[in-house]
C-alpha cells in the first residue's frame, strides 16, 4: 500500500504543533541560561566578601532566589497580568494569573503560562541579586528577604506592568519603550538598593573617623571577575526572554514592536564591548571592566531592537565611564556604602539608557493611538521606574532599622557572618574566623584590614 | 487517594493533582504560603538565638 500524501490540514496541524514546541523550547533555554545570571551573582558577592563573610553572601543569594520562586507563584504573575493600569487592577484579565487557576499548572490546552511564568521568575530573582549585592556583610538573613520578596515579587513586576506590558499606561500614554527591561529590572532594583543602603548604614571600618573612604577588599577578586562575565553569558537568555516567539511571523517585543534575534545580537555584544573598554579607560582594573559590561548592556537595553550598532558601543562607552565616577561620588560624598556598586552599575545604567533611547527617538509603536518613542516619555518613564524602586526601599528599610530588625549586631559583623550564622566554613583550613580556630566570639570590634582608597 | 482530574488523556485541559478539587487547592496553597512565612519568621527566631552572645 502506497503512503498517502498528508492533507492540507494534517500539514496546518502539525505546523502548529512545531510552532507550540518551539515556543516552549526558546523560553525553556532562555530560562536555563537566566540561571546562569544567578550563577554569576552567587560566585560575584561571594568573591567580593571578605573571607569572614563568604558563605553568609552565598547563603543569601541562594536564598533570594528560592524565595523569589514560590512568591512570584503566589502574587507575581497575577500583578504582572493585572495592575496594568497602575494601581487599579483588572480581575478579569489578572484570573489567568491567580495560583489557583488552572493555567498554573499542568494544562494540555495552555502551553504558555508556565514557560512565561518561568522566564518572568528569573527576571524577577535577578532584582533580587541585583539588590544582594550592595547590602552584603551587615544586613540580617530574614529583613534581607523581607525586602527582597517585596522587590523580586510586587515592585519590579508592578513597573513591567506598568511599562514592560503591551497594554501598560507607560506604554499606551506615553509612548515608553525599554525592550531589555532597563527600567523594570534594573533600575527598579538599583534604586531600591540605594534606599535600603541610606538606612543600612556603612559596614564597620568603610570610612575613617573623618569620613575618608576606606576600601574594603573582597577576599576573591577573580572569582568576582568570572562571576560577573556568567551575568554576561547569563544575559542572552534574559534579552531572548525579553522578544515574544509568535511563529508564524516575526518576533515581538514583550510590548509588541517587531524585532529580531539579529538586531539584539548586534547591538548586546557591542554594548558589552563598549562598556568594558570604557570601564577601562577609566578604572584600569578588571571588577569596574566586567561591572562596565554590565552597564553596558544595562544602557543600551532600552534600545538594542533599534539602535545602529556603533551607537550602542558609544552609549555603553560613556555610561560605562560613569558609572564608576557616579559610585565614587556617592562614596564620598554622601558616605554611601554599596558594596558592589549595585546603584552606579544598573540604577545609573538603566537611568541613562531610557533617557539615551528618549535623546534618539521617533520610532513608531505600533498599537494603534501609542504615541511615539519620545524623549518626554522615555524621562518621565524613568522617574517613574526610579520613584517605583526607591520609595518602598527606602520606607520599608526605614521602619526596619526603626525596629532594629535591618541590621546584624556590631560584635556579629566583626567577628564575621559565617561563624555566627552559618554552620559551615568557607576555607577551613585557612579562615581566621573558622569555629575550629575561634570558639569564642569576638569580644569587642575591631577595624579591618584595611587601605584608603585614593 | 485518587488525586486525580481526568479518567482519559482524550481532549483533557488541566490535569494537574486535585485540579477538580477546589478544598484540596486551597489546602495545598494555604500550607505552602504559611511553609514560606514560617521559615521567615523561623530565621528571625534563629537570627535572635545565635546574635545573643554577640550583643
Amino acid at each position: 500500500m502506497e503512503p498517502t500524501a498528508p492533507t492540507i490540514e494534517q500539514l496546518q496541524a502539525l505546523i502548529e504543533t512545531t510552532t507550540t514546541i518551539n515556543m516552549e523550547v526558546f523560553y525553556w533555554w532562555c530560562t536555563a541560561f537566566m540561571v546562569i545570571i544567578h550563577v554569576g551573582f552567587l560566585a560575584y558577592e561571594m568573591g567580593a566578601s571578605r573571607l569572614k563573610n563568604t558563605l553568609a553572601s552565598g547563603v543569601k543569594n541562594i536564598l533570594a532566589f528560592a524565595f523569589i520562586i514560590p512568591t512570584f507563584f503566589f502574587f507575581g504573575w497575577w500583578i504582572y497580568l493585572a495592575m496594568y493600569n497602575g494601581f487599579t487592577p483588572d480581575f478579569a484579565a489578572g484570573a489567568g494569573g491567580l495560583p489557583w487557576s488552572t493555567s498554573m499548572g499542568p494544562n494540555m490546552s495552555d502551553h504558555a503560562s508556565g514557560i512565561f511564568w518561568g522566564a518572568f521568575v528569573l527576571f524577577a530573582a535577578t532584582t533580587a541579586s541585583v539588590f544582594s549585592g550592595a547590602v552584603i556583610e551587615r544586613i540580617r538573613m530574614s529583613s534581607f528577604l523581607v525586602l527582597a520578596i517585596i522587590l523580586g515579587s510586587v515592585v519590579w513586576i508592578l513597573g513591567a506592568s506598568w511599562g514592560w506590558h503591551p497594554d501598560g499606561w507607560l506604554t499606551t500614554e506615553w509612548g515608553f519603550h525599554d525592550f531589555g527591561a532597563a527600567g523594570c529590572v534594573h533600575m527598579v532594583a538599583g534604586f531600591f538598593a540605594l534606599g535600603v543602603t541610606m538606612n543600612l548604614g556603612a559596614r564597620i571600618g568603610r570610612f575613617a573617623e573623618d569620613g575618608t573612604p576606606v576600601d574594603i577588599k573582597g577576599h576573591n577578586m577573580p572569582m568576582t571577575v568570572i562571576g560577573l562575565m556568567l551575568i554576561i553569558v547569563g544575559f542572552f537568555g534574559f534579552l531572548g526572554g525579553c522578544m515574544i516567539y509568535n511563529g508564524s511571523g516575526e518576533w515581538t517585543t514583550i510590548f509588541g514592536t517587531p524585532v529580531t534575534l539579529s538586531a539584539v545580537s548586534f547591538n548586546t555584544l557591542m554594548a558589552a564591548s563598549g562598556g568594558i573598554i570604557g570601564a577601562y579607560f577609566i578604572t584600569r582594573q578588571p571588577f569596574w571592566m566586567m561591572s562596565g559590561a554590565l552597564v553596558g548592556v544595562v544602557s543600551c537595553a532600552p534600545g538594542l531592537d533599534l539602535y545602529y550598532p556603533p551607537l550602542a558601543f558609544l552609549i555603553a562607552l560613556i555610561a560605562s565611564m560613569i558609572a564608576p565616577l557616579t559610585d565614587r561620588f556617592l562614596t564620598k560624598r554622601f558616605k554611601l556604602d554599596d558594596a558592589v556598586g549595585a546603584f552606579a552599575v544598573h540604577g545609573m545604567g538603566g537611568f541613562i539608557g531610557l533617557v539615551a533611547l528618549g535623546i534618539f527617538s521617533g520610532f513608531p509603536n505600533i498599537a494603534e493611538g501609542t504615541p511615539n518613542i519620545s524623549f518626554s516619555g522615555q524621562l518621565m518613564s524613568a522617574v517613574v521606574m526610579a520613584l517605583l524602586g526607591f520609595v518602598p526601599g527606602f520606607g520599608l528599610s526605614y521602619v526596619m532599622a526603626k525596629m532594629g530588625m535591618l541590621r546584624v549586631p556590631p560584635k556579629a559583623e566583626v567577628a564575621g557572618l559565617d561563624l555566627v550564622e552559618v554552620p559551615l566554613e568557607a576555607y577551613p583550613e585557612s579562615n581566621p574566623s573558622s569555629k575550629n580556630n575561634t570558639l569564642t566570639p569576638t569580644s569587642a570590634p575591631t577595624e579591618p584590614t584595611s587601605t584608603v582608597t585614593a | 487517594m485518587n488525586a486525580s482530574p481526568i479518567t482519559s488523556w482524550e481532549g483533557v485541559a488541566a490535569y494537574f493533582t486535585f485540579a477538580n478539587n477546589p478544598t484540596a487547592i486551597s489546602i495545598i496553597l494555604t500550607l505552602s504560603i504559611l511553609a514560606t512565612l514560617g521559615i521567615i519568621v523561623a530565621s528571625v527566631v534563629h537570627e535572635n538565638k545565635t546574635y545573643i552572645d554577640y550583643k
